[in-house]
């Protein structure tokens, strides 16, 4: 075991992992206090396709729904995904950051330093599913709710059984291929499509076999919170993970290794053709570098396409007819949800339209994606190009650092824009198809309140970046303030004590009106844009009057 | 060619907290000439360069290029400058043409004739992506991004890393045709001998001092000589070390190497005196060993 490399990945990974058990933690305790209050029957009365995807058993109690709804499907992802993220990097990333070689200058072999990752993979997997199996148990001693009848060590096996699973999968296809992108994101997608796959499959008639050639089966099919462990499926996971561990062993001994690389992707292959190469060339090479925003723009673009396409599918189109589906009778149980708990995810009736769409839609998932893409585009923007070493090769050049600032955040307004367009599209597409006759005007009207709330937090994390030049301070300065305003204002709604100081919110000026019932208002609108301008002003000063900085 | 200095700096001062980076650097350059700026690593050097590119703003001070404010007239200046950076690091994403056009863009447009003869002179690859370039390859990118606009003024912060000595010799060329032509190169390196070969003056800077600038025929007029001599019988060092202007004997058997600093008419009689000469010979001390020797009496001075 080479102690050194072991403990250096421990040391690289542990504060995502940190991260990672603490907000799932959080979350649990959130939603099992949430479902306490609820009448579950609304659960049991969902279509079993739902019902499947979301991992809910029937006969589940306050306990098992909200442990399985998160451990089940995106608690057991994200650990799965942290897990594949190490996998993929142990061999792939150090040589697409080309310390590969001063690595292996050392007198170990790859077999003992790809080990040592393995081991430390597996540690840092185990602890935090501890940390998880602490924290469910302190959730509900806490909320004094009873968990007694449930398997929760052998969910915990089953999870560390399957993470394991994919970081092996994930490693084994960088250590073969020597590309970090193809580990990731191949794992990703087998994690998805079998996830996909078990809630699906079992539904449609005569598939029901097929399910168990998805890894995600043998994770969460027998259902081990109320079965206990189910050590054939413990068994299939661990053998699959040894295969694959042994494969990486021994095929990273194999090849040659790559020397640092940007890799190429398959537009560059377009451009390099002779016959598709000018046109392509033109298309994807000259427009994305003729200027600062357009260049901003090109490498943003895929974040933009895939938060798009989320926003209007799934918090869009989607969601009209699953409304027209539900009960008339089911409605009125909404209202049994904790008042406090729908003020935070944005209020609403949700037995109208208007208050189902504010609650799945515009209370908290379109304004965060909106706030993605401009956080990313404002804390890196700047200090993206000083950690990297290009602003002062940029500022050579005779221009105005305000230009820089300026055309960068064209290109976020742009983006906000596109999503608050696209959300409108897909929300008004929604409501016609689920004949849920949504005024347009209101939804337009929303959707604009929306880019403008996205805007907010997207210039002040653009401000953090002018006048720090760190792009952490910059991410996590922006979403912090985020998360204590939209707080802010969810409890001034609570409590009347308080309640002037939601104006202090951005939140308030967005959702404050209930502007998907009552139409624009324009001072809300106008304060909005108001707090952009001044950060956008603020930014450009913050920066000319700085110290570019050297390194990261 | 205007009488005025194309890059004058005052008293120009950086501290970084406690750190004295740059201390009161004066430095007058007229137009067309190569100056060499000369310092160990951590000397100052990059502090200087940043400062005059309004990357970084001076504590104390002030610098002009052009006879512009490097603050004030910051944008300006760019015009008129080519830039590379020490350390040069580009968007491993883009190709070097995709660079260059991106920089050719925010100039307002360039010459692409000229940027091809620079390609072929220092064989760029342009159609390859930044990152995965070697070291070397980069840099000729940065080195056209520099040139590519013909610049009044070209500063240039460890420029040739990473060029092997053929591609260091075109670049070398490049440089002088430059001055040539006008343009004022501002060269700063730790590569005495490429210093010795383009520059006409050199400044030597040291724990953000400018502790000299001379021109490169003062230095070498002054530079002192090697001389070796083989002789019949071991030698004593203390018989060479008597005679004025010698220093740095060393003594290994019948074989004594020496500095000489003037004429050789006493030494030659000195050592004659005592042993048979085998065999002398005499070489003029390169740059470098006079940078190598000024930074070691300033070190015992110091």
């Amino acid at each position: 075991m080479l102690a050194s490399v072991f403990a250096k990945t421990l040391r690289d990974n542990w504060r995502s992992w940190v991260i990672a058990v603490a907000s799932l933690s959080a979350m649990l305790l959130l939603s099992m206090w949430a479902y306490r209050e609820v009448d579950l029957s609304f659960y049991m009365s969902l279509p079993e396709v739902y019902r499947s995807m979301l991992g809910i058993p029937e006969n589940a109690d306050v306990a098992s729904l909200a442990i399985n709804a998160h451990m089940g499907s995106y608690g057991a992802m994200t650990v799965a995904a942290i897990a594949l993220g190490m996998g993929a990097a142990s061999i792939a990333g150090e040589e697409r950051a080309g310390t590969i070689a001063l690595l292996l200058a050392n007198p170990r072999s790859r077999t003992h330093v790809l080990a040592s990752k393995a081991a430390s993979m597996v540690l840092l997997v185990g602890l935090a599913i501890l940390g998880l199996w602490g924290a469910i148990h302190l959730a509900a001693l806490a909320l004094g709710i009873s968990i007694a009848g449930l398997h929760l060590g052998a969910l915990t096996l089953h999870l560390f059984a399957s993470s394991l699973f994919y970081g092996f999968l994930a490693m084994a296809i960088g250590a073969w291929t020597g590309n970090q992108g193809a580990g990731a994101g191949l794992a990703i997608g087998v994690m998805f499509l079998s996830f996909v796959a078990v809630g699906v499959l079992p539904l449609v008639e005569g598939a029901e076999d097929f399910v168990k050639a998805f890894p995600w089966y043998y994770f969460n099919g027998g259902d081990p919170l109320l079965n206990g462990v189910q050590w054939g499926h413990i068994g299939v996971l661990a053998a699959a993970s040894a295969v694959l561990a042994t494969g990486a062993l021994i095929v990273v001994n194999l090849r040659d290794l790559k020397a640092q690389s940007v890799g190429g992707t398959f537009v560059d292959r377009l451009r390099a053709s002779p016959f598709a190469g000018k046109v392509i060339g033109r298309l994807s090479g000259s427009a994305r570098v003729s200027s600062i925003w357009a260049k901003t723009a090109a490498e943003y673009q895929w974040l933009l396409a895939i938060t798009a396409v989320y926003t209007f599918l799934v918090q869009g189109v989607m969601l009209g007819p699953m409304y027209a589906a539900i009960p008339e009778d089911l409605l009125s149980t909404f209202s049994d949800f904790p008042e406090v708990m729908l003020a935070l995810f944005g209020g609403g009736d949700i037995s109208t339209p208007q208050g189902f769409y504010q609650i799945e839609t515009f209370g908290m998932m379109a304004p965060v994606v909106v706030m993605v893409v401009t956080i990313a585009i404002g804390a890196v923007a700047l200090a993206g190009e000083e950690s990297r070493r290009t602003m002062g090769l940029l500022l050579a050049n005779p221009i105005k650092r305000s230009r820089v600032v300026l055309e960068k955040t064209q290109t976020m307004i742009l983006f906000a824009f596109v999503l608050g367009f696209v959300t409108f599209v897909g929300v008004a597409l929604g409501s016609v198809i689920g004949g849920l006759g949504i005024d347009t005007g209101h939804i337009a009207a929303t959707c604009l309140l929306q880019t403008l709330v996205g805007l907010v937090f997207g210039t002040l994390a653009l401000a953090l970046s002018a006048g720090t030049g760190r792009k952490n301070v910059a991410i996590f300065g922006a979403i912090g303030v985020g998360i204590c305003l939209h707080l802010l204002n969810g409890l001034a709604e609570l409590n009347d004590a308080i309640a002037g100081w939601a104006k202090l919110s951005p939140f308030y000026y967005y959702l404050g009106n209930d502007p998907l019932n009552n139409g624009m208002n324009w001072t809300h609108a106008a304060v909005l844009a108001g707090v952009v301008i001044a950060l956008i002003a603020l930014s450009v000063l913050l920066f000319q009057r700085r110290d570019l900085r050297q390194t990261s | 060619m205007s009488d005025r200095p194309a890059i004058h700096t005052e008293r120009l001062t950086k501290h970084y907290g406690k750190v004295r980076a740059l201390v009161d650097l004066n430095l007058d350059i007229p137009a067309g000439e190569v100056f060499g700026f000369l310092g160990p690593n951590g000397a100052g050097k990059t502090t200087a360069i940043r400062t005059m590119l309004d990357e970084i703003r001076p504590t104390a001070g002030r610098a002009s290029i052009v006879g512009l404010d490097t603050h004030e007239k910051s944008v300006e200046i760019r015009r008129h400058i080519g830039y590379v950076p020490g350390d040069l690091a580009m968007y491993p994403n883009l190709t070097g043409r995709d660079t260059l056009t991106y920089f050719a863009n925010l100039r307002g447009g360039v010459d692409w004739s000229y940027i091809g003869q620079l390609a072929d002179r220092l064989h760029a690859d342009l159609d390859k992506k930044v990152g995965d370039l070697s070291s070397g390859n980069r840099q000729k990118i940065g080195v056209i991004q520099a040139f590519m606009n013909k610049p009044q003024v070209l500063i240039m912060d460890e420029p040739s890393a990473g060029l092997d000595p053929l591609m260091q010799r075109e670049f070398q060329k490049m440089m002088r045709e430059a001055a040539a032509g006008g343009c004022t190169v501002f060269l700063s390196s730790h590569a005495l001998s490429e210093v010795q070969r383009v520059a006409d003056r050199v400044g030597i800077i040291r724990r953000g001092r400018l502790v000299a600038v001379e021109t490169v025929s003062e230095i070498r007029s002054k530079a002192m000589r090697r001389v070796e001599f083989e002789l019949d019988s071991r030698a004593d060092a203390s018989v060479f070390e008597a005679v004025a202007g010698v220093r740095d004997v060393t003594v290994a058997n019948h074989r004594v190497a020496l500095s000489l600093d003037g004429d050789m008419g006493p030494l030659l009689k000195a050592v004659a005196s005592r042993y048979d000469i085998v065999d002398v010979s005499t070489q003029e001390a390169d740059l470098e060993e006079v940078f190598l020797t000024y930074y070691r009496d300033k070190e015992v001075s110091a």
